[in-house]
Protein backbone atom coordinates (compact mmCIF):
# COMPACT_ATOMS: atom_id res chain seq x y z
CA UNK A 1 0.00 0.00 0.00
CA UNK A 2 1.47 3.54 -0.75
CA UNK A 3 2.17 5.38 2.27
CA UNK A 4 -0.05 8.56 3.27
CA UNK A 5 2.65 10.60 4.26
CA UNK A 6 6.60 10.76 3.00
CA UNK A 7 9.51 12.88 4.62
CA UNK A 8 12.49 12.92 2.16
CA UNK A 9 15.60 14.78 3.95
CA UNK A 10 13.48 17.67 5.56
CA UNK A 11 14.80 20.41 7.27
CA UNK A 12 13.65 23.82 8.23
CA UNK A 13 14.82 27.06 9.99
CA UNK A 14 12.69 29.22 11.07
CA UNK A 15 13.23 32.59 9.95
CA UNK A 16 15.79 35.00 12.42
CA UNK A 17 16.66 31.56 14.45
CA UNK A 18 20.47 30.08 14.69
CA UNK A 19 19.40 26.20 14.57
CA UNK A 20 17.21 24.01 11.85
CA UNK A 21 14.03 22.85 13.81
CA UNK A 22 13.94 20.26 11.45
CA UNK A 23 17.34 18.31 11.08
CA UNK A 24 16.70 16.27 8.20
CA UNK A 25 13.09 14.56 8.25
CA UNK A 26 12.83 10.86 6.58
CA UNK A 27 9.73 8.63 7.39
CA UNK A 28 7.00 7.12 5.73
CA UNK A 29 3.16 7.59 7.41
CA UNK A 30 0.77 4.52 6.02
CA UNK A 31 -2.46 5.33 5.21
CA UNK A 32 -4.84 5.04 8.05
CA UNK A 33 -2.26 4.89 10.78
CA UNK A 34 -2.61 6.07 14.20
CA UNK A 35 0.72 8.04 15.20
CA UNK A 36 1.37 9.14 18.38
CA UNK A 37 4.37 11.72 18.82
CA UNK A 38 6.16 12.60 21.89
CA UNK A 39 9.01 14.43 22.97
CA UNK A 40 9.84 17.07 24.99
CA UNK A 41 9.21 21.02 24.04
CA UNK A 42 11.07 22.78 21.92
CA UNK A 43 12.07 19.69 19.82
CA UNK A 44 10.19 19.56 16.51
CA UNK A 45 6.87 17.52 17.68
CA UNK A 46 4.70 21.01 16.39
CA UNK A 47 6.58 22.43 13.40
CA UNK A 48 6.52 18.70 12.08
CA UNK A 49 2.90 18.12 12.18
CA UNK A 50 3.12 21.91 10.94
CA UNK A 51 5.13 21.12 7.82
CA UNK A 52 2.77 18.17 6.72
CA UNK A 53 -0.31 20.73 6.84
CA UNK A 54 1.74 22.62 5.07
CA UNK A 55 1.68 25.75 7.50
CA UNK A 56 5.18 25.32 7.15
CA UNK A 57 6.17 27.12 4.22
CA UNK A 58 2.92 28.33 3.15
CA UNK A 59 2.38 30.16 6.22
CA UNK A 60 6.24 30.67 8.02
CA UNK A 61 9.27 32.56 6.49
CA UNK A 62 12.33 29.95 6.88
CA UNK A 63 14.92 27.98 5.04
CA UNK A 64 12.92 24.85 3.75
CA UNK A 65 15.40 21.97 2.07
CA UNK A 66 13.70 18.54 1.00
CA UNK A 67 10.55 17.53 0.93
CA UNK A 68 7.20 16.14 2.21
CA UNK A 69 4.64 14.28 0.21
CA UNK A 70 1.16 14.22 1.19
CA UNK A 71 -0.15 11.06 -1.20
CA UNK A 72 2.07 11.60 -3.72
CA UNK A 73 1.82 15.49 -3.75
CA UNK A 74 4.97 17.97 -2.75
CA UNK A 75 3.13 20.17 0.18
CA UNK A 76 5.69 23.06 -1.14
CA UNK A 77 3.54 22.76 -4.57
CA UNK A 78 0.26 22.64 -3.01
CA UNK A 79 -1.98 25.38 -1.94
CA UNK A 80 -4.28 25.88 0.83
CA UNK A 81 -7.29 24.56 -0.85
CA UNK A 82 -5.45 21.47 -1.89
CA UNK A 83 -4.05 21.05 1.50
CA UNK A 84 -6.94 21.65 3.66
CA UNK A 85 -8.57 18.88 1.39
CA UNK A 86 -6.07 16.75 2.57
CA UNK A 87 -5.10 17.39 5.99
CA UNK A 88 -6.97 19.04 8.68
CA UNK A 89 -5.52 20.16 11.82
CA UNK A 90 -6.17 20.87 15.37
CA UNK A 91 -4.27 23.09 17.20
CA UNK A 92 -3.78 22.82 20.96
CA UNK A 93 -5.22 26.83 21.59
CA UNK A 94 -8.80 25.65 20.37
CA UNK A 95 -9.75 29.58 20.63
CA UNK A 96 -6.86 30.20 18.48
CA UNK A 97 -8.76 28.19 15.92
CA UNK A 98 -12.18 29.93 16.06
CA UNK A 99 -12.90 32.27 12.78
CA UNK A 100 -16.46 32.30 13.23
CA UNK A 101 -19.55 34.04 15.14
CA UNK A 102 -21.58 30.32 16.03
CA UNK A 103 -20.63 26.90 16.69
CA UNK A 104 -22.61 26.10 13.27
CA UNK A 105 -21.05 29.17 11.08
CA UNK A 106 -17.43 27.35 12.59
CA UNK A 107 -18.12 24.18 11.24
CA UNK A 108 -19.59 25.38 7.93
CA UNK A 109 -16.70 27.55 7.24
CA UNK A 110 -14.38 24.69 6.01
CA UNK A 111 -17.02 23.22 4.03
CA UNK A 112 -18.02 26.44 2.25
CA UNK A 113 -14.78 26.54 1.76
CA UNK A 114 -14.39 23.83 -0.31
CA UNK A 115 -17.53 23.99 -2.13
CA UNK A 116 -20.41 21.41 -0.98
CA UNK A 117 -23.93 21.97 -1.66
CA UNK A 118 -26.18 23.37 0.95
CA UNK A 119 -27.32 19.64 1.85
CA UNK A 120 -24.22 18.38 1.83
CA UNK A 121 -22.85 20.86 4.22
CA UNK A 122 -25.66 20.14 6.52
CA UNK A 123 -25.55 16.66 6.69
CA UNK A 124 -21.57 16.85 7.36
CA UNK A 125 -22.36 19.21 10.40
CA UNK A 126 -24.88 16.80 11.81
CA UNK A 127 -22.54 14.12 11.26
CA UNK A 128 -19.54 15.78 12.75
CA UNK A 129 -21.86 17.12 15.73
CA UNK A 130 -23.02 14.12 16.30
CA UNK A 131 -19.27 12.27 16.76
CA UNK A 132 -18.06 14.90 19.00
CA UNK A 133 -20.97 15.28 21.30
CA UNK A 134 -22.00 19.42 20.11
CA UNK A 135 -25.07 19.00 18.60
CA UNK A 136 -26.19 20.77 21.36
CA UNK A 137 -23.65 23.83 20.92
CA UNK A 138 -24.17 24.58 17.57
CA UNK A 139 -26.37 27.60 18.03
CA UNK A 140 -23.43 29.01 20.76
CA UNK A 141 -21.12 31.50 20.27
CA UNK A 142 -17.51 29.25 20.28
CA UNK A 143 -16.26 31.89 22.70
CA UNK A 144 -18.82 31.27 25.17
CA UNK A 145 -18.34 27.48 25.98
CA UNK A 146 -15.95 25.62 27.83
CA UNK A 147 -12.73 24.39 26.88
CA UNK A 148 -13.08 20.96 26.22
CA UNK A 149 -16.13 21.89 24.56
CA UNK A 150 -14.10 24.31 22.29
CA UNK A 151 -11.95 21.60 21.69
CA UNK A 152 -14.07 19.23 20.77
CA UNK A 153 -15.46 22.10 18.04
CA UNK A 154 -12.33 22.20 16.99
CA UNK A 155 -12.19 18.74 15.99
CA UNK A 156 -15.47 18.90 14.76
CA UNK A 157 -14.43 21.53 12.34
CA UNK A 158 -11.82 19.30 10.55
CA UNK A 159 -13.92 16.20 11.02
CA UNK A 160 -16.77 18.01 9.16
CA UNK A 161 -13.95 18.50 6.11
CA UNK A 162 -13.21 14.90 6.09
CA UNK A 163 -10.12 15.04 4.84
CA UNK A 164 -7.87 11.99 4.90
CA UNK A 165 -5.23 12.96 7.09
CA UNK A 166 -5.96 14.13 10.46
CA UNK A 167 -3.89 16.23 12.55
CA UNK A 168 -3.84 17.09 16.73
CA UNK A 169 -1.46 18.85 18.16
CA UNK A 170 -1.74 18.72 21.85
CA UNK A 171 -5.53 18.35 21.59
CA UNK A 172 -5.91 18.06 25.56
CA UNK A 173 -3.22 20.26 26.99
CA UNK A 174 -5.75 23.54 27.99
CA UNK A 175 -8.58 21.07 28.78
CA UNK A 176 -10.01 19.64 31.90
CA UNK A 177 -9.74 15.70 32.82
CA UNK A 178 -12.99 14.90 31.77
CA UNK A 179 -12.35 17.06 29.63
CA UNK A 180 -9.64 14.71 28.53
CA UNK A 181 -11.10 12.13 28.26
CA UNK A 182 -14.03 12.79 25.84
CA UNK A 183 -11.26 13.67 23.35
CA UNK A 184 -9.79 10.50 23.68
CA UNK A 185 -13.18 8.61 22.94
CA UNK A 186 -13.85 10.66 20.05
CA UNK A 187 -10.05 9.72 19.16
CA UNK A 188 -10.52 6.08 19.96
CA UNK A 189 -14.24 6.21 17.55
CA UNK A 190 -12.32 7.70 14.69
CA UNK A 191 -9.26 4.84 15.19
CA UNK A 192 -12.06 1.97 15.13
CA UNK A 193 -13.82 3.44 12.50
CA UNK A 194 -10.19 3.28 10.49
CA UNK A 195 -10.97 6.29 7.82
CA UNK A 196 -8.22 8.50 8.58
CA UNK A 197 -4.64 8.90 8.86
CA UNK A 198 -4.06 10.06 12.67
CA UNK A 199 -1.53 11.68 14.02
CA UNK A 200 -1.28 12.90 17.49
CA UNK A 201 0.84 15.21 19.38
CA UNK A 202 0.74 14.76 22.69
CA UNK A 203 2.14 14.53 26.68
CA UNK A 204 -0.51 12.19 28.09
CA UNK A 205 1.41 8.96 27.26
CA UNK A 206 -0.95 6.86 29.30
CA UNK A 207 -4.10 7.28 27.05
CA UNK A 208 -2.23 7.73 24.19
CA UNK A 209 -0.24 4.63 23.67
CA UNK A 210 -3.52 2.21 23.81
CA UNK A 211 -4.60 3.80 21.33
CA UNK A 212 -1.41 4.70 18.84
CA UNK A 213 -0.04 1.77 16.97
CA UNK A 214 3.24 3.55 16.54
CA UNK A 215 5.02 5.76 18.23
CA UNK A 216 7.52 8.56 16.93
CA UNK A 217 9.69 10.21 19.21
CA UNK A 218 11.12 13.60 17.78
CA UNK A 219 14.33 14.66 19.95
CA UNK A 220 16.33 17.71 18.93
CA UNK A 221 14.73 17.99 15.67
CA UNK A 222 15.20 14.27 14.78
CA UNK A 223 12.95 11.64 14.35
CA UNK A 224 14.93 9.93 17.10
CA UNK A 225 11.95 6.64 17.04
CA UNK A 226 9.57 5.44 15.21
CA UNK A 227 8.28 1.66 16.18
CA UNK A 228 5.20 -0.13 16.56
CA UNK A 229 3.74 1.08 20.28
CA UNK A 230 5.15 -1.90 22.32
CA UNK A 231 8.58 -1.91 20.79
CA UNK A 232 8.40 2.05 21.30
CA UNK A 233 8.00 1.48 25.21
CA UNK A 234 10.12 -1.66 25.35
CA UNK A 235 13.12 0.49 26.41
CA UNK A 236 11.99 3.05 29.09
CA UNK A 237 15.20 3.82 30.07
CA UNK A 238 15.94 5.26 26.73
CA UNK A 239 12.74 7.32 26.69
CA UNK A 240 12.88 8.38 30.41
CA UNK A 241 16.72 9.83 28.94
CA UNK A 242 14.80 11.94 26.13
CA UNK A 243 12.38 13.33 28.36
CA UNK A 244 9.62 10.78 27.77
CA UNK A 245 7.68 8.67 30.84
CA UNK A 246 6.05 5.43 29.73
CA UNK A 247 2.64 4.26 30.43
CA UNK A 248 2.30 3.35 34.57
CA UNK A 249 1.12 0.20 33.80
CA UNK A 250 4.10 -0.91 30.77
CA UNK A 251 6.48 0.48 33.81
CA UNK A 252 5.05 -1.28 36.24
CA UNK A 253 5.02 -4.58 33.75
CA UNK A 254 8.70 -4.00 33.08
CA UNK A 255 9.62 -3.57 37.03
CA UNK A 256 7.71 -6.80 37.56
CA UNK A 257 9.89 -8.73 34.92
CA UNK A 258 13.10 -7.43 36.33
CA UNK A 259 11.99 -8.70 39.57
CA UNK A 260 11.47 -12.20 38.41
CA UNK A 261 7.09 -11.51 39.29
CA UNK A 262 6.70 -12.38 35.44
CA UNK A 263 8.65 -13.66 32.30
CA UNK A 264 10.50 -11.49 29.89
CA UNK A 265 8.27 -12.79 27.45
CA UNK A 266 5.48 -11.32 28.42
CA UNK A 267 3.30 -9.02 26.48
CA UNK A 268 4.32 -5.35 27.58
CA UNK A 269 0.75 -3.63 28.80
CA UNK A 270 -0.28 -0.03 27.54
CA UNK A 271 -3.33 0.85 29.83
CA UNK A 272 -4.43 -0.28 32.90
CA UNK A 273 -6.67 -3.12 32.13
CA UNK A 274 -3.64 -5.08 31.08
CA UNK A 275 -1.65 -4.08 33.64
CA UNK A 276 -4.19 -5.72 35.74
CA UNK A 277 -4.29 -8.39 33.79
CA UNK A 278 -0.49 -8.64 33.79
CA UNK A 279 -0.35 -8.84 37.84
CA UNK A 280 -2.78 -10.99 38.17
CA UNK A 281 -0.34 -13.19 35.81
CA UNK A 282 2.07 -12.66 38.63
CA UNK A 283 0.38 -13.20 41.63
CA UNK A 284 -0.63 -16.58 39.94
CA UNK A 285 3.16 -17.65 39.33
CA UNK A 286 4.00 -16.43 42.86
CA UNK A 287 1.03 -18.96 44.15
CA UNK A 288 1.85 -21.60 42.03
CA UNK A 289 5.86 -21.70 42.82
CA UNK B 1 -18.37 27.22 33.28
CA UNK B 2 -19.54 29.70 30.51
CA UNK B 3 -21.01 32.88 31.78
CA UNK B 4 -24.20 32.28 29.94
CA UNK B 5 -24.80 28.44 32.17
CA UNK B 6 -23.62 30.24 35.35
CA UNK B 7 -26.31 32.47 35.10
CA UNK B 8 -28.92 29.32 34.71
CA UNK B 9 -27.73 27.54 37.56
CA UNK B 10 -27.21 30.01 39.88
CA UNK B 11 -30.44 31.60 39.60
CA UNK B 12 -32.45 28.13 39.00
CA UNK B 13 -34.43 29.72 36.46
CA UNK B 14 -33.70 30.26 32.04
CA UNK B 15 -31.17 32.51 30.75
CA UNK B 16 -33.18 35.15 29.45
CA UNK B 17 -30.14 36.85 27.92
CA UNK B 18 -27.20 35.26 25.87
CA UNK B 19 -24.63 37.05 25.61
CA UNK B 20 -22.80 38.15 22.40
CA UNK B 21 -19.06 39.41 22.08
CA UNK B 22 -20.32 43.20 22.14
CA UNK B 23 -23.30 42.67 25.04
CA UNK B 24 -26.47 40.77 25.83
CA UNK B 25 -29.34 39.95 23.61
CA UNK B 26 -32.54 38.73 25.24
CA UNK B 27 -33.27 34.97 24.18
CA UNK B 28 -36.46 35.47 23.04
CA UNK B 29 -37.49 38.58 20.76
CA UNK B 30 -40.30 39.61 18.36
CA UNK B 31 -37.33 41.05 16.60
CA UNK B 32 -36.41 37.62 15.48
CA UNK B 33 -39.10 36.72 13.47
CA UNK B 34 -37.73 39.40 10.85
CA UNK B 35 -34.81 38.06 8.50
CA UNK B 36 -31.31 39.92 9.69
CA UNK B 37 -31.40 41.81 6.63
CA UNK B 38 -34.59 43.81 7.56
CA UNK B 39 -33.25 44.10 10.81
CA UNK B 40 -30.29 45.98 9.46
CA UNK B 41 -31.97 48.04 7.06
CA UNK B 42 -34.25 49.17 10.50
CA UNK B 43 -30.77 49.65 11.72
CA UNK B 44 -29.92 51.95 9.05
CA UNK B 45 -33.18 53.59 8.95
CA UNK B 46 -32.92 54.69 12.42
CA UNK B 47 -28.89 55.37 12.27
CA UNK B 48 -29.39 57.99 9.09
CA UNK B 49 -32.55 58.77 9.26
CA UNK B 50 -31.26 61.96 12.38
CA UNK B 51 -28.66 63.07 9.94
CA UNK B 52 -31.80 64.74 7.86
CA UNK B 53 -33.66 66.01 10.78
CA UNK B 54 -32.25 69.23 12.36
CA UNK B 55 -35.44 69.60 15.02
CA UNK B 56 -34.61 68.14 18.74
CA UNK B 57 -38.31 67.18 19.26
CA UNK B 58 -38.11 65.20 15.89
CA UNK B 59 -35.20 63.24 17.33
CA UNK B 60 -36.45 63.16 21.14
CA UNK B 61 -39.61 61.58 19.16
CA UNK B 62 -37.00 58.90 17.48
CA UNK B 63 -34.94 58.37 20.51
CA UNK B 64 -38.76 57.46 22.07
CA UNK B 65 -39.38 55.39 19.35
CA UNK B 66 -35.97 53.45 19.62
CA UNK B 67 -36.63 53.14 23.33
CA UNK B 68 -39.99 51.48 22.56
CA UNK B 69 -38.59 49.13 20.20
CA UNK B 70 -36.27 47.84 22.95
CA UNK B 71 -38.88 47.36 25.10
CA UNK B 72 -41.02 45.62 22.72
CA UNK B 73 -37.56 43.51 21.49
CA UNK B 74 -37.86 42.00 25.27
CA UNK B 75 -34.19 43.87 25.82
CA UNK B 76 -33.59 44.16 29.32
CA UNK B 77 -33.69 48.50 29.63
CA UNK B 78 -31.53 47.56 32.66
CA UNK B 79 -28.82 46.96 31.11
CA UNK B 80 -28.98 50.12 29.36
CA UNK B 81 -27.82 51.88 32.64
CA UNK B 82 -23.73 50.90 31.03
CA UNK B 83 -24.56 53.88 28.27
CA UNK B 84 -25.47 56.42 31.09
CA UNK B 85 -22.01 57.53 31.67
CA UNK B 86 -21.45 57.67 27.44
CA UNK B 87 -25.13 60.50 27.50
CA UNK B 88 -23.59 62.22 30.13
CA UNK B 89 -20.07 62.87 29.35
CA UNK B 90 -21.12 63.49 25.51
CA UNK B 91 -23.50 66.20 26.78
CA UNK B 92 -20.88 67.99 29.50
CA UNK B 93 -18.27 67.42 26.54
CA UNK B 94 -19.90 69.47 24.13
CA UNK B 95 -21.49 72.34 26.23
CA UNK B 96 -18.49 72.78 27.76
CA UNK B 97 -17.13 73.71 24.34
CA UNK B 98 -20.52 75.40 22.82
CA UNK B 99 -20.34 77.59 26.05
CA UNK B 100 -16.27 78.34 26.34
CA UNK B 101 -15.73 78.76 22.52
CA UNK B 102 -18.80 79.62 21.13
CA UNK B 103 -17.19 80.90 18.22
CA UNK B 104 -17.50 84.96 16.73
CA UNK B 105 -21.15 85.94 14.56
CA UNK B 106 -22.26 89.17 15.31
CA UNK B 107 -25.67 87.67 14.63
CA UNK B 108 -25.38 85.70 18.23
CA UNK B 109 -27.64 86.59 20.88
CA UNK B 110 -26.05 86.83 24.35
CA UNK B 111 -27.56 85.94 26.88
CA UNK B 112 -26.97 85.87 31.08
CA UNK B 113 -27.25 82.62 32.50
CA UNK B 114 -25.81 82.71 36.38
CA UNK B 115 -23.07 85.50 35.40
CA UNK B 116 -21.98 83.90 32.60
CA UNK B 117 -22.28 84.63 28.85
CA UNK B 118 -24.16 81.87 26.73
CA UNK B 119 -24.96 82.92 23.38
CA UNK B 120 -28.19 81.29 22.26
CA UNK B 121 -27.50 79.90 18.74
CA UNK B 122 -24.56 78.05 18.93
CA UNK B 123 -26.36 76.56 22.28
CA UNK B 124 -29.53 75.69 20.83
CA UNK B 125 -27.83 74.32 17.78
CA UNK B 126 -25.18 71.78 20.46
CA UNK B 127 -29.02 70.85 21.63
CA UNK B 128 -29.95 70.14 18.84
CA UNK B 129 -26.92 67.96 17.29
CA UNK B 130 -27.05 66.35 20.69
CA UNK B 131 -30.35 64.96 20.68
CA UNK B 132 -29.76 63.69 16.92
CA UNK B 133 -26.49 62.26 18.40
CA UNK B 134 -28.12 60.36 21.26
CA UNK B 135 -30.73 59.04 18.52
CA UNK B 136 -28.34 57.38 16.16
CA UNK B 137 -26.63 56.19 19.40
CA UNK B 138 -29.65 54.28 20.13
CA UNK B 139 -30.20 53.34 16.88
CA UNK B 140 -27.70 51.42 17.11
CA UNK B 141 -27.94 50.16 20.90
CA UNK B 142 -31.44 48.75 19.70
CA UNK B 143 -29.13 46.93 16.65
CA UNK B 144 -26.52 45.41 18.90
CA UNK B 145 -29.16 44.75 21.63
CA UNK B 146 -31.11 42.64 19.61
CA UNK B 147 -28.91 40.69 17.01
CA UNK B 148 -26.27 38.86 17.51
CA UNK B 149 -23.04 38.55 15.39
CA UNK B 150 -24.03 36.37 13.21
CA UNK B 151 -27.03 38.12 12.11
CA UNK B 152 -25.13 41.15 11.31
CA UNK B 153 -23.26 39.11 9.05
CA UNK B 154 -26.37 37.79 7.53
CA UNK B 155 -27.86 40.80 7.04
CA UNK B 156 -24.67 41.89 5.30
CA UNK B 157 -24.42 39.54 2.97
CA UNK B 158 -27.76 39.31 2.30
CA UNK B 159 -26.96 42.94 1.48
CA UNK B 160 -24.53 42.26 -1.20
CA UNK B 161 -21.39 42.85 0.87
CA UNK B 162 -18.72 40.63 -0.74
CA UNK B 163 -17.90 37.37 1.43
CA UNK B 164 -14.54 39.00 2.21
CA UNK B 165 -15.70 42.22 3.37
CA UNK B 166 -18.49 40.43 5.39
CA UNK B 167 -15.85 38.23 7.02
CA UNK B 168 -13.63 41.23 7.79
CA UNK B 169 -16.27 42.73 9.54
CA UNK B 170 -16.86 39.59 11.54
CA UNK B 171 -13.57 39.07 12.85
CA UNK B 172 -12.90 42.78 13.82
CA UNK B 173 -15.87 42.16 15.79
CA UNK B 174 -14.36 39.08 17.11
CA UNK B 175 -11.12 41.06 17.92
CA UNK B 176 -12.99 44.04 19.63
CA UNK B 177 -14.71 41.68 21.95
CA UNK B 178 -11.30 39.40 22.80
CA UNK B 179 -9.07 42.91 23.21
CA UNK B 180 -11.72 43.57 25.95
CA UNK B 181 -11.44 39.92 27.30
CA UNK B 182 -7.70 40.38 26.82
CA UNK B 183 -7.19 43.93 29.24
CA UNK B 184 -9.88 42.04 31.94
CA UNK B 185 -7.11 39.07 32.17
CA UNK B 186 -4.52 41.38 32.52
CA UNK B 187 -5.91 43.52 34.84
CA UNK B 188 -7.39 41.02 37.13
CA UNK B 189 -3.41 39.65 36.90
CA UNK B 190 -2.62 42.83 38.70
CA UNK B 191 -5.14 43.20 41.06
CA UNK B 192 -4.12 39.61 42.13
CA UNK B 193 -0.91 40.93 42.51
CA UNK B 194 -1.68 43.50 45.03
CA UNK B 195 -1.82 46.69 42.40
CA UNK B 196 -4.49 48.91 43.81
CA UNK B 197 -5.50 51.32 40.77
CA UNK B 198 -7.73 53.36 43.88
CA UNK B 199 -5.02 54.01 45.60
CA UNK B 200 -2.53 55.86 42.92
CA UNK B 201 -2.55 59.19 41.14
CA UNK B 202 -4.06 59.79 38.50
CA UNK B 203 -1.04 60.47 36.28
CA UNK B 204 -0.05 56.94 37.60
CA UNK B 205 -3.39 55.68 36.04
CA UNK B 206 -2.66 57.46 32.75
CA UNK B 207 0.89 55.68 32.58
CA UNK B 208 -0.67 52.60 33.74
CA UNK B 209 -3.05 52.53 30.52
CA UNK B 210 -0.11 53.54 28.35
CA UNK B 211 1.60 50.45 29.65
CA UNK B 212 -1.61 47.91 29.10
CA UNK B 213 -0.88 48.95 25.61
CA UNK B 214 1.86 46.35 25.05
CA UNK B 215 1.29 43.01 26.24
CA UNK B 216 -2.57 43.71 24.68
CA UNK B 217 -0.60 44.29 20.95
CA UNK B 218 1.56 41.38 21.29
CA UNK B 219 -1.29 39.00 22.04
CA UNK B 220 -3.53 40.72 19.19
CA UNK B 221 -0.45 40.20 16.81
CA UNK B 222 -0.46 36.30 18.12
CA UNK B 223 -4.08 35.69 17.80
CA UNK B 224 -3.25 37.67 13.93
CA UNK B 225 -0.99 35.17 13.24
CA UNK B 226 -3.07 32.22 14.77
CA UNK B 227 -6.22 33.30 12.93
CA UNK B 228 -4.41 33.56 9.68
CA UNK B 229 -2.78 29.90 10.42
CA UNK B 230 -6.52 28.54 11.04
CA UNK B 231 -8.04 30.33 8.02
CA UNK B 232 -4.88 28.30 6.03
CA UNK B 233 -5.88 24.96 7.29
CA UNK B 234 -9.58 25.60 6.45
CA UNK B 235 -8.44 26.26 2.84
CA UNK B 236 -9.77 29.30 2.61
CA UNK B 237 -8.81 31.75 -0.10
CA UNK B 238 -8.97 35.24 -0.96
CA UNK B 239 -10.22 34.68 -4.43
CA UNK B 240 -13.39 32.53 -3.36
CA UNK B 241 -12.00 29.52 -5.18
CA UNK B 242 -13.07 26.10 -3.93
CA UNK B 243 -12.01 22.76 -3.95
CA UNK B 244 -14.95 21.04 -6.22
CA UNK B 245 -14.98 24.23 -8.48
CA UNK B 246 -18.69 24.83 -7.58
CA UNK B 247 -19.53 28.69 -6.00
CA UNK B 248 -18.97 28.93 -2.91
CA UNK B 249 -22.10 28.48 -1.19
CA UNK B 250 -23.68 30.60 2.04
CA UNK B 251 -24.71 27.95 4.65
CA UNK B 252 -25.55 30.28 7.36
CA UNK B 253 -27.39 32.83 5.54
CA UNK B 254 -29.62 29.68 4.02
CA UNK B 255 -30.94 29.08 7.29
CA UNK B 256 -32.87 32.06 7.15
CA UNK B 257 -35.34 33.21 4.78
CA UNK B 258 -37.80 36.08 3.84
CA UNK B 259 -41.21 36.44 5.16
CA UNK B 260 -44.05 39.28 4.12
CA UNK B 261 -43.98 41.26 7.48
CA UNK B 262 -39.86 42.13 5.92
CA UNK B 263 -41.16 43.17 3.20
CA UNK B 264 -43.98 45.27 4.73
CA UNK B 265 -41.08 46.55 6.92
CA UNK B 266 -38.82 46.97 4.25
CA UNK B 267 -41.28 48.98 2.33
CA UNK B 268 -42.50 50.97 5.12
CA UNK B 269 -38.54 51.95 5.94
CA UNK B 270 -37.56 52.66 2.36
CA UNK B 271 -40.54 55.00 1.86
CA UNK B 272 -40.44 57.00 5.12
CA UNK B 273 -36.77 57.31 4.40
CA UNK B 274 -36.98 58.50 0.68
CA UNK B 275 -39.62 61.08 1.91
CA UNK B 276 -37.58 62.47 4.90
CA UNK B 277 -34.69 62.83 2.67
CA UNK B 278 -36.52 64.21 -0.13
CA UNK B 279 -38.70 66.92 2.21
CA UNK B 280 -35.35 68.04 3.95
CA UNK B 281 -33.56 68.05 1.10
CA UNK B 282 -36.36 69.93 -1.11
CA UNK B 283 -38.41 71.63 1.48
CA UNK B 284 -36.32 72.01 4.50
CA UNK B 285 -39.15 70.62 6.51
CA UNK B 286 -36.97 69.90 9.10
CA UNK B 287 -34.53 72.67 10.02
CA UNK B 288 -33.84 74.22 13.38
CA UNK B 289 -35.65 77.11 12.23
CA UNK B 290 -38.81 75.31 12.46
CA UNK B 291 -38.30 73.73 15.84
CA UNK B 292 -41.69 74.67 18.18
CA UNK B 293 -39.42 74.62 21.17
CA UNK B 294 -36.87 77.16 19.07
CA UNK B 295 -39.44 79.54 18.08
CA UNK B 296 -40.66 79.24 21.77
CA UNK B 297 -37.84 80.33 23.33
CA UNK B 298 -36.94 83.40 20.61
CA UNK B 299 -40.56 84.57 21.28
CA UNK B 300 -39.69 83.93 25.05
CA UNK B 301 -36.26 85.86 25.04
CA UNK B 302 -37.21 88.20 22.29
CA UNK B 303 -34.96 86.72 19.89
CA UNK B 304 -35.42 87.65 16.35
CA UNK B 305 -35.46 84.55 13.91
Amino acid sequence: MDPAIVFRDLQWRYEHRKNFALKGINLEIGKNDFIGVVGPNEHGKTTLVSAISGLIPHSYNGIYKGSIEVFGKKVFDSDALELATNVGIVFSDPESQFTAMTVEEELAFGLENMGFELAKIRERIEWAAEITLIQDLLDKSPYDISGGQKQRVAIACVLAMDPPIIIMDEPTSMIDPLGKNLIFEILRRLKEASEHTLIVVEHNVEQLAPLADKMLLMYEGLVDRYLPTKEFFADPSYLQARGVLAPESTEFVQWLIAEKALPASIDLPLDLAGGIEATHQALQRRSSS
Amino acid sequence: MNSEAARVSTTGRTAKARKTLLGYVPMESPFYAFHPATRLILFIFLGVIPLFIFIPEVNIFLLLINLALLRWGKVDVQRLKIYMPIIFTVAIFMFTVVILAPGRDPSYTPLEVLGITVFYQPVFFTFAAYWRLIAMLFGTILYFSTNRERELLVGLRALRLPFVASYVVGLSIRAAGMFMEDFRIIREAEQARGLDTKAMRFSDQVKLYMMYLIPLFSIALRRANEISNALFARGYTLTGRTSTGQPRQDYIRSTYSYSKRDFVAIVVMVVVFVATGLAQIFFDIFAIEHSPLNILLRQALEIPS
